[in-house]
């Protein structure tokens, strides 16, 4: 079983650590990432990377709900919403 | 394009249409197969069945519109469906001979995921790049032949709306099975992904091959259409959004609301004029009372749902075609997980205060079970539009026309808002109730993509619109009409001529009573003067038998004996009798209080000023205690807005959850939560001197 972070870990330490890795959920409206990982096997994560959130993908924060969940993404030339318990999993490389 | 040469044989197949939800799928369906030749639910699952039948070329193809799936590793029952009918695993439908995979041409990456899943199913196999013009435009050019040769079957350009492809498609389809079955696509894992459940392991070794294969077929131009980024902008904007989405919303309300009533009255009018038909040549007796008050009022209070469920299932299908119906789902999301709900449930709940039929049906539209069961079983608190009348009636005839704060506030206005608001807040509440206890669990996870902008199609909007009507009038329909029937009996049955006359005479009695009494007030003189002149006329004779017929009924009888049920709401047996009597069908408590205070149903006009003054003048039997105070009102209003009192709706609920557990357990809350809300404010109320 092979995680690079638990999720609470990403979530309470959004800035650069020593790997640069940080989540999804902390990046800010209109950035560009490269996505690392995606934490944990269950059905969710599998959902996820089905949907085309895979390691090395490039994905960007185009928008947040007017209560600032759910997430708005754009990656593989479409759009995906997914809530910020959901992007905290995704674990992305600082840019 | 092939002839049917002689002596050769024409052939069935059965084509399975798989693809991702927002490729256009229903729009091609539509465009092939035309109206559906089988629409219901797959047998044993609440997942919905879509076969259509065409012929092509001398040969019959028979079209399965699978339930859309982003992959085939299954999760829910809708893709669990799909995965069934491709192996041939789902009872009732055939194993398919080809299976046409629908990709989006705007969205080549993710949608080509579930197509290679495909080609391990060994299937003949098409695929459909569909929203082809959607792709022109925004300068999106694909290689059709490296990515047939690269997939190893047919690659057929489709774009329903301009007709394109659909006969290339048909053609493709009636090669496939003798093209055989593509080979499986390959995927490399890396290495690297050992540790990953086996699962995740492919769908990321898969993306890879697909970047790869699509690295030279697929050609963009650099930039988005600008008009595209602006609406979405626009839309997805936090205040921007917000408005738009309250706008959109409020107009769907609205039309249900507006719109549909005048084709309501129409049906009503309608239905009446067949009955009078009807009336006028059977012979006078039970039976004619049986087909002109029984089935034809059963039929009309069927009938009368159509034009909300199809105005709302056309707005939805609208909605949804266009794009926006999962923008408004991500909008309101936040919102409704706060009380255990998520954002696709908004659409639903909202209808509901039109009618909770169509919310309820129109909760399909949520996949995940939890979440739909938890919306189906608070939808019905939405104060609906049945409620209306109710509370216009006691509003205005019994809460003090006085000012509130400002001058324009007036106090009926506040308490009538408060009643609708009473239903959300409590529907809050059971739904954050359920959620941490009989349906607890993790909080279901919102993954959903947010399709691009498109025209909706008009075949496949107004499809939709015939489609949930229909359904609910076959099902739904019969059963309604069945208990229509037979409250109508309860309610005129037995009927006792000499119970009935000594009930007239009773009732005059109490008037002629109350008359010389020297405590009445003056202002209740006039009317019950009015009252006992009535007695004397065709019209008031008449009222005045119905009446005694209704009170002398079984339904008459129970609200007797049910009465020190109701007292502690401060309500008499009149009272509890009319609530009975609405169980079934909210709206026939106006028109049962008439008949019961001696007024004809059709009395009961828009402001029921006739009814008001009785309701007004209304005393405990033999006191002159008056029935009516503010906080009986109150009480009543309550009761109403928080119970169950609609057996359409129930029947509805069961359809749409596969069981009758969920109508049971959602009467039964409601019910109680009923009469605690009006226990607590006629207690309250009358504790306050109301």
């Amino acid at each position: 079983m092979r995680t690079i972070l638990s999720p609470s870990v990403a979530a309470c330490e959004p800035r650069a650590q020593a790997s640069g890795l940080s989540s999804l959920e902390g990046v800010g409206i209109g950035a560009s990432v490269r996505v690392a990982d995606v934490a944990g096997d269950d059905a969710v994560a599998i959902r996820l990377l089905e949907m085309g959130l895979t390691p090395g993908v490039m994905v960007r924060v185009a928008g947040r709900a007017p209560f600032g969940d759910p997430l708005e993404l754009e990656l593989r030339g479409y759009r995906l919403s997914i809530r910020r318990a959901e992007a905290r999993r995704v674990t992305i490389h600082s840019p | 394009m092939h002839k049917l040469q002689d002596g050769q044989a024409s052939t069935r197949l059965t084509v399975a249409l798989l693809g991702n939800p927002n490729t256009g799928k229903s729009t091609l369906f539509s465009a092939v197969a035309g109206i559906p030749t089988r629409v219901g639910n797959f047998p044993g699952v609440t997942v919905e069945e879509k076969i259509g039948r065409l012929r092509h070329v001398g040969h019959e193809i028979d079209l399965v519109d699978l339930p859309g799936t982003y992959s085939l590793m299954a999760q829910g029952p809708d893709e669990q469906v799909a995965v069934n009918v491709l192996y041939g695993r789902q009872p009732g439908v055939p194993k398919p001979d080809v299976a046409v995979v629908v990709v989006d041409a705007t969205n080549l990456e993710r949608s080509l995921f579930l197509a290679t899943q495909a080609t391990e199913v060994g299937l003949p196999m098409v695929v459909a790049v569909s929203l082809a013009d959607v792709s022109d435009r925004k300068g999106i050019a694909i290689d059709m032949g490296k990515l047939s040769r690269r997939l190893g079957c047919a690659v057929v350009r489709v774009a329903p709306p301009r007709g394109e492809g659909l006969d290339a498609l048909k053609d493709a389809i009636l090669e496939a099975p003798a093209r055989g079955r593509p080979p499986a696509f390959s995927i490399e894992h890396d290495d690297a992904d050992n540790g990953r459940p086996p699962v995740a392991r492919d769908a990321i070794a898969r993306y890879r091959a697909i970047e790869r294969l699509l690295s030279d077929v697929v050609h963009r131009r650099p930039t988005r259409p600008l008009s595209e980024d602006r609406i979405d902008w626009l839309l997805t904007h936090r205040l921007w959004g917000t408005l738009t989405f309250a706008a959109v919303m409020l107009t769907i309300f609205s039309s249900i609301f507006w719109l549909a009533a005048p084709l309501m009255d129409l049906i009503s009018a309608g239905v009446d004029a067949v009955a009078a038909q009807v009336g006028a040549v059977l012979p006078d007796g039970a039976l004619r009372d049986l087909v002109v008050d029984g089935v034809m009022a059963g039929i009309s209070g069927v009938v009368v749902f159509v034009p909300q469920i199809a105005l709302l299932f056309f707005f939805i299908a609208l909605l949804e075609g266009c794009g926006y119906l999962a923008r408004a789902a991500y909008l309101m999301d936040r919102l409704l997980v706060g009380v255990g709900l998520s954002g696709k449930s908004f659409i639903p709940l909202l209808s509901s205060f039109a009618c909770a039929i169509p919310g309820i049906m129109a909760a399909r539209t949520i996949e995940n079970r939890r979440d739909r069961l938890l919306t189906i079983v608070v939808a019905p608190l939405m104060s609906c539009s049945a409620r209306l009348p109710v509370y216009l009636l006691l509003c205005g005839a019994f809460v003090p026309n006085v000012a509130v704060g400002i001058s324009f506030l007036r106090l009926p206005a506040v308490v009538l808002a408060s009643m609708y608001a009473l239903g959300v807040v409590v529907a809050a509440a059971v739904a954050w109730l359920l959620s941490s206890t009989i349906f607890r669990g993790d909080p279901q996870p919102f993954v959903m993509e947010l399709p691009g902008w498109r025209w909706p199609q008009a075949a496949v909007v107004l499809e939709r619109a015939r489609e949930a009507a229909w359904s609910f009038l076959a099902s739904a329909g019969t059963v309604i009409l069945a208990v229509s029937v037979v409250v109508w009996a309860l309610s005129n049955y037995p009927k006792n001529e000499d119970l009935i006359a000594s009930d007239m005479k009773a009732e005059r009695a109490a008037v002629e009573a109350r008359l010389i009494d020297p405590a009445t007030p003056d202002s209740e003189r006039e009317v019950l003067a009015e009252e006992l002149a009535a007695f004397a006329t065709p019209e008031g004779a008449e009222a005045a038998r119905r009446g005694a017929i209704q009170r002398q009924s079984i339904l008459g009888r129970t609200g007797r004996f049910i009465e020190p049920v109701v007292r502690p709401l401060g309500w008499d047996w009149r009272l509890g009798c009319a609530a009975l009597a609405s169980f079934p069908a909210r709206e026939v408590v106006l028109g049962t209080l008439s008949v019961l205070y001696n007024l004809s149903p059709n009395d009961d006009t828009d402001e029921g000023t006739a009814l008001t003054q009785r309701l007004r003048a209304a005393r405990w039997d033999d006191t002159n205690r008056p029935v009516f105070t503010l906080p009986v009102a109150l009480s009543v209003m309550v009761f109403f807005a928080l119970c169950a009192q609609c057996a359409s709706t129930l029947v509805v609920m069961a359809r749409e959850t596969g069981s009758w557990l969920w109508p049971v357990i959602t009467f039964v809350y409601m019910t109680v939560l009923a009469w605690l809300g009006a226990f607590a404010i006629y207690q309250f109320g009358t504790w306050m001197g109301w």
